[in-house]
């Protein structure tokens, strides 16, 4: 039952359990790895003067306060095993979970845009200026981004009005931008673009009378002409010249302006989708519905004092909030970007401790980057990390629009929460089970909450409910004890899980 | 490490004229309107003068050119801003101050001969 000892499908759960990262070996500067409580960063020789010098600016430590840059210590031998003597190793804190680029909502791409132009400007004021400039040095701690990458940092030549990271900033940050914007390639597309868009790729894109407009003129049509330009005399060499500072300065600074108002531009307006008016709209849900449903769950929070809650299907975050208010951390998923997008700004408006990641539980984001080893799953991730995880109206989408069965979905519970699950179950009845039934209902239709209790009996048992007046019904499971994930994955496998 | 890029800017002459010269408006927009092709010639050779980076992040051609391009107009700017400003002033005599003294690319300020 609980799926112990070494049977084959534990051997195989363990063989398959999640794999170790390789993160940052692009950068000659240095490397990094995930421990269980911190991150740890190897310093290349090469790089330890430089790093040593960032460490002791006042820039670093202005940064540091203000929260925009991850803290940062020295690593010894005695603290950790990984760290070698002799060289040089730094610590930071961990944030969990990782939020990838390709999980952020507009609004999310424009303030980790933001901030690095921000981080930018106050590095050429300080003398010095960075490398590399994309959203994958990017996190969001809760709803705020942070810099977590400190090698980003050298010293600027103070004649030099080149920006190196330029180019890379234009396609990682803004061509996305301008791509969702202009031709609706969805964000999360960038997943199989590390290095973002080539100006040409948008330039073809593009109509040509767009190609003309003011705030793309200069990244797009002026460097694809120049890049076909450039090619031929790419072996052609000149001495460089030096630049005044003052001019040198001037003329950076002008150019993060000019970034930062194409960024403005190109994140544009708030959308709107169906789901983000959800809430306002929903007819299938009088006030003393509402009211009922948030009193439950706000009971059950209290009740259970969970410290990292997981909101499946979040769309604009009221729960995710009660959840903050109850003193959780929270996760939230949903798969609908303008939703989620007013639960992110919800968030940092209230500052309230909630990581907002555009993903869909049922195609859940997969493994990316070099052998599929850079960017962790989004279940790699969420596996495990929970102590609750509210599924509120959301198990009747993955049924009729996903036709996923009852027994996948309770497995998938089991694996998210360490303890409690809190769900809302939709009968057949319900106005928004019949928008998605479209003829099913020899199939769906009879499907009842004995159902949905039997489904769940190999790893939760149920400990309140609360049926509310529309005939939605919320449940609060309880785990079973001695499960781990592992235990679950052969349970399930062992059930003839994972065949079609 | 990563290397860096040499990236020619184009060479900005500083004003020759007195700093303490009094123009008259008139001559001071000709003036004006003769510097302004040259700014163009200037941005065009800073295309010309071009050369390839190699860096950790791809500074990529076009974007670079893009770059120095950009880098060209604004310092266009930044050493006429004076001369523009004076432009727009009707009638009157501009003088330029000793502390506005325009400053050329090498670092140096220009002295009175």
């Amino acid at each position: 039952m609980n799926g112990a000892g070494t049977s084959p499908a534990r051997e195989l759960a363990l063989s398959t359990s999640a794999p170790e990262l390789e993160l940052t070996f692009r950068d000659p500067a240095g490397e990094l790895w995930l421990e269980a409580g911190c991150a740890l960063r190897r310093i290349r020789p090469a790089a330890e003067e430089e790093t040593r010098a960032f460490l002791a600016s006042p820039l670093r430590k202005s940064l540091e306060q203000s929260g925009d840059l991850i803290s940062t210590r020295v690593a010894y031998p005695s603290e950790h095993s990984r760290v070698a003597a002799g060289e040089l190793w730094l610590e930071h804190p961990r944030i969990d979970p990782i939020s990838y680029p390709w999980e952020w909502s507009t609004g999310q791409w424009r303030a980790a845009a933001e901030l690095t132009l921000r981080i930018a400007g106050q590095a050429i004021d300080a003398g010095w200026t960075l490398k590399d400039a994309t959203p994958l040095n990017i996190l969001f701690s809760g709803p705020r981004p942070v810099l977590v990458d400190v090698l980003s940092f050298e010293r600027r030549d103070r004649h030099s009005s080149v920006w190196l990271a330029y180019g890379q900033f234009v396609r990682t940050f803004l061509l996305p931008l301008v791509a969702a914007k202009y031709l609706s390639w969805p964000l999360a597309a960038t997943l199989f673009a590390r290095d973002g868009y080539e100006p040409r790729q948008i330039y073809e894109a593009l109509p040509r009378w767009r190609r003309l407009n003011p705030k793309l003129l200069d990244v797009v049509t002026l460097a694809t002409v120049f890049e076909r330009t450039g090619k031929a005399r790419a072996s052609s060499g000149q001495a460089g010249s030096k630049t005044n500072p003052d001019l040198a300065r001037h003329v950076l600074k002008k150019r993060l302006a000019r970034l930062a108002k194409q960024i403005e531009h190109a994140a544009g307006e708030r959308s709107q989708s169906q789901w983000s008016r959800y809430a306002q709209t929903a007819s299938h849900y009088k006030a003393a519905d509402v009211e009922e449903k948030q009193q439950f769950v706000k009971s059950v929070l209290a009740q259970c004092r969970p410290q990292r809650v997981l909101d499946i299907g979040a769309n604009t975050g009221a729960y995710s909030l009660l959840a903050t208010d109850a003193g959780a951390s929270v996760v939230a998923l949903d798969n609908d970007g303008a939703a989620l997008e007013r639960l992110w700004q919800r968030a940092l408006e209230r500052e309230q401790p909630i990581t907002a990641l555009v993903a869909d539980i049922a195609r859940p984001t997969p493994a990316a980057g070099w052998r599929n080893r850079e960017h962790l799953s989004l279940l790699d991730r969420l596996t495990s990390g929970f102590d609750m995880v509210l599924m509120l109206a959301v198990v009747h989408h993955l049924i009729l629009r996903h036709q996923l069965p009852l027994g996948h979905i309770a497995g998938l519970c089991a694996s998210l929460t360490r303890r409690w699950l809190l769900l809302e179950w939709v009968p057949p009845s319900d106005p928004m089970f019949q928008e998605w039934l479209r003829g099913r209902d020899d199939l769906y239709g009879h499907l009842t909450e004995d159902d949905l209790r039997n489904s769940f009996v190999p790893y939760f048992g149920v400990v309140d409910r609360a049926a509310l007046g529309n005939g939605r019904v919320l449940l609060l499971f309880d785990r079973l004890l001695g499960q781990d994930h592992i235990g679950i994955e052969a349970e399930f496998q062992s059930a003839g899980g994972g065949k079609e | 490490m990563a290397a860096r890029v040499r990236l020619r800017i184009p060479f900005f002459a500083p004003p020759s004229e007195d700093c303490h010269q009094t123009v008259e408006s008139p001559l001071n927009r000709i003036k004006l309107l003769q510097i302004l092709p040259v700014a163009l010639i200037l941005v065009g050779a800073v295309l010309a003068f071009e050369r390839p980076a190699y860096a950790y992040a791809d500074p990529g051609t076009g974007l670079l050119a893009v770059q120095a391009a950009g880098s060209a107009l604004v310092a266009t700017g930044w050493y006429l801003r004076r001369k523009i400003a004076s432009f727009f002033r009707s009638g009157g005599h501009s003088v330029l101050e000793p502390a506005q003294q325009p400053v050329n690319l090498d670092g140096e300020e220009s002295r009175n001969q």
